[in-house]
């Protein structure tokens, strides 16, 4: 009972998600007649999912105990490896739950009004259906495994939305930035999960605590550490904190349920949800606590010298989430818990109403405070955003690059010879393309499509030129060439041979041949 | 041994029930031809409900007593192995039909071609005896010779001559295989079971014989290399709904018959097993190479169809069981996958009046439903994870493996041609800029939708849930793999 209701909540908006991605492939794009029944079915999902929550809240505070870990089915099974469908219902995660489907059913409703007569209408929808469903996912997970399912559909899900715009430049460079650096976070994420397969650990999250107390204190440092990775990505804290403010680009009402209200907690609570871990290895806390630390330093410096509303916003809520980072540093995870529960639900509200915060608050923006203006080096730091770009540039991007460039050499001087070179190979990708291409000879609708690249793709054009040469042989053909020439000929042979054999002289030499033979 | 009995008569009642009707009634010709369809589908799920998998016999089973002094009875049964073919040719008879709905002139006829062309290929499959196969596999053809000849392509007399020398001739081997094999088994009956006891005391080079003149008669149907020369005029030339039975059902009636023939010849099979795998790796690599050379749209199809079924041919040819499981897989997914290729490039190329790739470009903005079918459907001939062909074409690599070792990567060196072609296909007819000159081409319509979304319901689903089909054959396989698996190969 409480395992198919609890199956029910994340599947629900994925299921809408799904379903407005049907709507618009078997019926195109409807306008503002098909807003209707997407906005309806995105409240449906989020609000049932809601209600079915706060049912289970209220289950189980009448019976005064959580359920605890509830198993779907099996879902990946080869060797010693499990993973299984299934979700934990404790005093971690089912307030926060209840929480996401709080203000998920709110900005969904919100975004009703937002989003009217947008060109993205259906693709907004889905895509923060898929969001909310992740969520759930996320935090209701029973193990790490599924949680990563979740983990990675909100990045997905963050990457489309920051794109929204996609006829813009500067949207889909951002959007481009904050996956890349989501997948550092991943790369953490996974190689915690290896580990933990590596080391036999059952996936549950029960378990993998029980498990982890039989392993020495390095090797749960290293998978935890990995973990800690993710976490840190996922809540912009210090080295990876510079992908959020760019993040801002897309919708208001996406920007406030992801990096004001929910997903930017996702790291506090995958922390909280490895406080066992965490406790074993106090070296890690203490990075944690530094970390922390100097976010907040970031955060509150940054923030003060923004001019305008959602930047200064994202930069507070970092140093926020930087003091959450803090707490659980310095152990006191109930107390980051709280925070992060009221923080949440706080931020969504003057994140959806930033947009009109022009009219809501007269006089002008608050200057810069008095003890950072004169101090050049300061000003320059928090205007500079701490010069994290500038750092990301000089120790990822460009490294990258002289990597890549030095790779595409090789394929272009190497491997391009002997597989041929795969740029502007297939398909034209304009019609400007298209006709240079006609105009010198190379038209790509003529017959010839078969033609390779590189010693390989040569070898199987001349292979295919063989092949076809036998082919045509193999064709039987009717008129006056191929095979009724050859009947009509053979029909020919025998009726002289006929006639010759009615001939006696001839029937008297084949009785003769025929009595030499025998003899 | 009745419900078989109606799975046969359904459709040649439909078919004279068609052939009575009055002249210029086109709504009541289609009408009763869906009727007919629809009722073979439900006599076939009447019998795929009634058949217990666990059994490795013959069920449904039953005998009338015909010929006495020829020794040869009117006999029908299925098990694991034909029944997966039952199913997929009522279904794609069934989708067929629906798809023809664009034949116009002469509906009567077609509709009565295509209903006995149904009646005959399920005979072929529930038949147990090999004088009753030979009838039925006889009548399969002129169905199909008059559906080319009449209904076909602008060089429709060419393709539908070489359709019925090339069957004609194989078939001819196949008469003086079977009516040896009648003489030397001296059990003066054509029964398939008694004939394979019969067989078994007679020496391998005489089963060796024999399964050389069934080997050419199967291989020009399934086809193999070089027996194929019929093969892609006859695909191309075809109406869209005939060539989707040609490559979904009629090819798969030669890998049916030899199957048939290993359990009677089985010390022969094993002999000439090296010689078919070879024939099978030159079928899909040949038929890969060539496919890759076509620009024309069906004619490409026609020869990675070639290529496709080569991969059954190997299944068979490894005799374990693996493999075995490999083949009756692969002919299922072959039969779903080739339907519903022919099917949407058929229509395709009926809209934009040209079956050249380079004729089309950019259609992913104007056909998104062309552009999702096609690409799944070519995802499912490549054999992805999480379509049918996946799993066939596992089991069949993990088959090959087990009995040759490392040669068997040449199959996937086909697989990579097969990529290769598919790709470019996709590439070339989705991506880049709509071609000036390719006119106003429609996407799929809701009534074409629906064979569309069935076949591709079935890639799919087999690739997500093969178990329901691998379950149906295990006991089958498992009796001829133990048939096979105790000789020395």
């Amino acid at each position: 009972m409480v395992a198919v209701l609890i199956g029910l909540v994340p599947l629900l908006p994925l299921l809408v998600a799904l379903g407005i991605g049907i709507d618009r492939f078997l019926w195109g794009d409807r306008g503002e007649a098909g807003e209707g029944v997407m906005a309806r079915s995105a409240q449906a999902a989020a609000g049932g999912s809601l209600l079915l929550l706060l049912f289970l809240d209220l289950v189980a505070l009448g019976e005064g105990a959580f359920p605890g870990q509830v198993m779907l089915f099996p879902w990946l099974e080869s060797g010693s490896f499990r993973l299984a469908v299934s979700f934990t219902l404790d005093r971690l995660s089912l307030p926060m739950a209840t929480l996401v489907a709080v203000v998920g059913f709110l900005t969904v409703r919100f975004s009703v009004n937002y989003m009217h007569r947008e060109g993205g209408f259906a693709r907004f929808f889905a895509v923060l259906s898929l969001f909310l469903g992740a969520m759930f996912l996320l935090v209701l997970a029973g193990n790490p495994g599924l949680m990563f399912v979740g983990w990675e559909l909100a990045g997905v899900a963050s990457y489309l939305l920051i794109g929204y715009a996609v006829e813009r430049t500067t949207a889909v460079r951002n959007a481009t930035v904050a996956l890349v650096t989501n997948r550092f976070g991943d790369a953490g994420f996974l190689i915690g999960l290896l580990l933990a397969q590596r080391w036999a650990l059952p996936l549950e999250w029960s378990e993998l605590v029980a498990g982890a107390g039989e392993l020495d204190n390095l090797h749960v440092g290293v998978m935890t550490g990995g973990f800690l990775v993710a976490a840190l990505a996922k809540s912009a804290q210090l080295p990876f904190a510079a992908w959020i403010p760019r993040a801002l680009e897309g919708p208001t009402p996406s920007s406030a349920v992801f990096y004001g209200s929910l997903m930017v907690h996702a790291g506090v609570y995958f922390l909280l949800r490895l406080e066992p871990l965490l406790l074993t290895t106090p070296i890690l806390m203490v990075f944690l606590s530094l970390v922390g630390l100097l976010t907040i330093v970031h955060g509150a410096m940054v923030g003060l010298v923004q001019t305008d509303v959602k930047s200064a916003f994202i930069f507070s809520i970092q140093a926020q989430v930087g003091l959450m980072f803090l707490a659980c540093g310095v152990g006191w995870f109930e107390l980051a818990f709280w925070h992060m529960l009221a923080h949440a639900a706080w931020r969504a509200y003057p994140f959806l109403s930033a947009p009109s915060y022009m009219h809501l608050v007269q006089g002008r923006a608050r200057p810069v405070p008095a003890w950072l203006a004169p101090s050049l080096a300061l000003y320059a730091l928090a205007v500079r955003r701490s010069w994290l770009d500038a750092l990301g540039e000089m120790l990822i991007l460009r490294p990258a690059h002289a990597l890549a460039r030095d790779l595409q050499t090789f394929d272009e001087w190497g491997i391009d010879r002997v597989v041929g070179h795969t740029q502007g190979g297939g398909s034209p990708s304009s019609l400007g393309e298209w006709e240079s291409l006609s105009l010198s000879g190379h038209a790509p609708d003529s017959p010839e499509v078969a033609w390779g690249r590189g010693m390989l793709g040569r070898a199987l054009q001349r292979l295919a030129v063989g092949c076809n040469w036998f082919e045509e042989r193999l064709l039987l053909r009717s008129g006056r060439e191929g095979f009724d020439r050859f009947l009509l000929r053979l029909g020919h042979y025998l009726e002289l041979t006929d006639r010759l054999l009615a001939m006696p002289r001839y029937l008297l030499l084949l009785v003769i041949m025929t009595f030499v033979f025998l003899l | 041994m009745p419900e078989l009995a109606f799975l046969l008569a359904i459709p040649l009642a439909g078919a004279g029930v068609v052939a009575l009707l009055p002249k210029g009634r086109q709504a009541w010709v289609r009408g009763t031809t869906l009727t007919a369809s629809l009722l073979t589908m439900g006599a076939a799920v009447w019998v795929a409900l009634g058949f217990d998998p666990s059994e490795s016999g013959l069920q449904f089973y039953g005998r009338l007593s015909g010929n006495e002094r020829m020794g040869s009875d009117f006999v029908l049964g299925v098990d694991g192995l034909s029944l997966p073919l039952v199913l997929l040719a009522v279904l794609l008879n069934g989708l067929a039909v629906l798809a023809s709905a664009k034949v116009v002139e002469h509906r009567k006829g077609y509709a009565a071609a295509m209903l006995c062309l149904e009646s005959a290929v399920l005979g072929v499959f529930l038949a147990q005896d090999w004088s009753v196969f030979y009838i039925f596999w006889e009548l399969t053809l002129l169905p199909v010779f008059f559906l080319i000849n009449h209904w076909g392509g602008e060089h429709r007399g060419r393709a539908a001559l070489n359709f019925m020398l090339y069957t004609m001739g194989g078939s001819v081997f196949m008469l003086v295989g079977l009516l040896y094999a009648f003489d030397v088994s001296g059990t003066h009956s054509f029964s398939m079971v008694e004939l394979a006891v019969g067989l078994r005391e007679t020496s391998p080079e005489t089963q060796f014989l024999i399964l050389m003149g069934f080997l050419i008669g199967f291989g020009v149907k399934m086809p193999i290399f070089p027996l194929h020369g019929w093969q892609p005029l006859a695909y191309v030339e075809a109406p869209t709904p005939v060539t989707m039975l040609l490559s979904g059902i009629l090819s798969k009636m030669g890998f049916y018959g030899l199957l048939r023939a290993a359990v009677m010849l089985p010390e022969a099979m094993v002999a000439v097993q090296g010689f078919l795998a070879t024939v099978a790796l030159i079928n899909i690599i040949y038929g890969g190479i060539l496919a890759w050379r076509q620009s024309d749209l069906k004619v490409m199809l026609a020869y990675s169809s070639f290529s496709h079924t080569g991969v059954i041919l190997l299944g068979i040819a490894a005799m374990n069981s693996a493999g075995l499981t490999g083949a009756v897989v692969q002919m299922v997914a072959h039969g779903l996958v080739a339907a519903i290729l022919f099917l949407l490039l058929g229509l395709l190329a009926e809209r934009g009046r040209s079956r050249e790739v380079g004729h089309y470009g950019g259609l992913v903005g104007r056909t998104p439903r062309f552009a999702f079918f096609v690409t799944l459907a070519f995802l499912g001939a490549v054999g992805v994870p999480g379509t049918a062909g996946f799993v066939a074409e596992l089991h069949t690599l993990i088959g090959a493996f087990q009995r040759w070792g490392w040669a068997a990567l040449l199959l996937s060196v086909g697989m990579l041609i097969g990529a290769a072609y598919s790709w470019r296909t996709i590439g070339r007819l989705f991506t880049g800029p709509p071609l000036p000159g390719m006119g106003v081409i429609p996407d799929l319509e809701r009534g074409e939708l629906v064979p569309v979304v069935v076949l591709a319901g079935g890639v799919v689903g087999l690739g997500f849930f093969p178990m329901p089909l691998l379950s149906l054959i295990e006991t089958s396989v498992g009796h001829l793999t133990a048939l096979l698996g105790g000789l020395p190969g």
